[in-house]
């Protein structure tokens, strides 16, 4: 079976060293990832991202982001948005911490049992939040190969990457592949390792394939309902070339 | 005397990232709280103005928890002056018994390397305070 990367959220954690606030967010974030989403979720290094990460970069373009900040100054929110794409949701620690005020971290260092509660609910939002995003279709922006390479205005600092998507724990990337469709090239996401699956299935009926594909391809790429038709097109036609190459082409 | 910022990654990836937060927080906290102070990374780099005043014009201790350098970089970029740049790989070359299986809650190796670290960054900023 092909292993077909899965559509995940990326949390971006501020992780600030003065405040309590940045250690709760750091944990928050950890325990999310290790406990309570584990298959769902993928950290993104902040202070990796704002140095110029092209990968963490070019995850967050495609995949949806939750940004985890200490303080109202923002930074993770902000540094996404200005480096990669809007964030799908933001949670702010001290706004959480607010409606529990006998929740109170010992020290930026020591959460102690307060702190620990705080961390445990901050999660708790998190994980909600990453079970709304997943369960809405994807949001991920649509790259048209005319638009690669260009810069775009509401996104200061947006590098040059090439539309792949990498998963950072995973360290591996989410290929994109170039589709006509209806005359114009488009970037799909994940293509080549959805069609490899796909000719593994093997006896299907065309119909039900050619179904299977689309249904597939639109896990990992928005597709305009009114253009399924011509992206249902354009898939099957690729799909057959790619079937009749023997799977490499 | 102006206090010498000591600014760790804090990756969160990795046990190296805690380790650096750590040691960092055990130094500023306690070891040495009259002549060190930390900011945070991320809004130094997004431009922070009383970040970024904090930081200007005084000496910097950078921790990194692996070879990528981020913590260096950023206070470069910000206009910081690294005074020193250690990494947490360096210490656990020397401690190589100490394995940390842990990132969100230090285990005991992970514990000890940010002690051993800890006291690296305290020699430094001794070292940095005498030549003054």
């Amino acid at each position: 079976m092909v292993d077909l990367p899965k559509r995940k959220v990326g949390i971006i954690s501020c992780s600030g060293e003065e405040l309590a606030e940045g250690t709760v967010s750091r944990v928050a974030t950890r325990w999310v990832l290790e406990r309570l989403r584990q298959e769902q979720t993928v950290t993104l290094c902040l202070p990796l991202f704002l140095a110029g990460g092209k990968e963490e970069r070019a995850f967050a373009k495609f995949f949806p982001t939750i940004a985890v900040d200490g303080c109202p100054k923002l930074c993770a929110a902000r540094a996404t948005a200005a480096y990669s794409a809007e964030p799908a949701a933001r949670i702010v620690v001290s706004e959480i911490a607010a409606r529990y005020p006998e929740l109170k971290p010992e020290s930026r260092r020591q959460l102690g049992p307060g702190g620990e509660e705080l961390a445990r609910r901050v999660a708790e939002e998190i994980a909600a939040r990453v079970d709304q995003i997943l369960a809405q279709p994807t949001r991920a922006k649509l790259v048209r190969l005319g638009e690669m390479g260009q810069p775009e205005p509401a996104h200061a600092g947006q590098d040059d990457a090439e539309p792949t998507a990498v998963c950072s724990c995973q360290g591996g990337g989410v290929p994109a592949r170039a589709v006509l469709v209806a005359g114009s090239p488009v970037s799909i996401l994940a293509l080549e390792p959805i069609m490899q699956q796909l000719v593994a299935f093997g006896d299907g009926a065309d119909g039900e394939l050619r179904n299977k594909l689309l249904e597939m391809v639109k896990v990992y790429n928005p597709i305009p309902a009114e253009q399924e038709g011509l992206y249902a097109e354009a898939l099957w036609r690729e799909f057959l070339a790619y079937r009749q190459g023997g799977g490499s082409r | 005397m102006s206090k010498i910022i000591v600014i760790p990654c804090s990756g969160i990836g990795k046990a190296f990232g805690t380790i650096g937060r750590e040691a960092a927080q055990i130094v500023v906290d306690e070891a040495r709280p009259g002549v060190t102070d930390t900011v945070c990374l991320s809004a130094l780099v997004m431009g922070d103005e009383e970040t970024r005043s904090r930081v200007h014009g005084r000496r910097c201790i950078t921790i990194d928890g692996c070879p990528v350098g981020c913590a260096r970089k950023n206070v470069e970029l910000a206009g910081g002056t690294v005074a020193k740049a250690l990494r947490v790989v360096d210490v656990y070359k020397d401690h190589r018994d100490l394995k940390p299986r842990t990132v969100t809650e230090l285990d005991e190796a992970g514990r000890a390397l940010a002690r051993i670290l800890a006291q690296t960054i305290t020699e430094e900023v001794d070292r940095i305070v005498e030549a003054e």
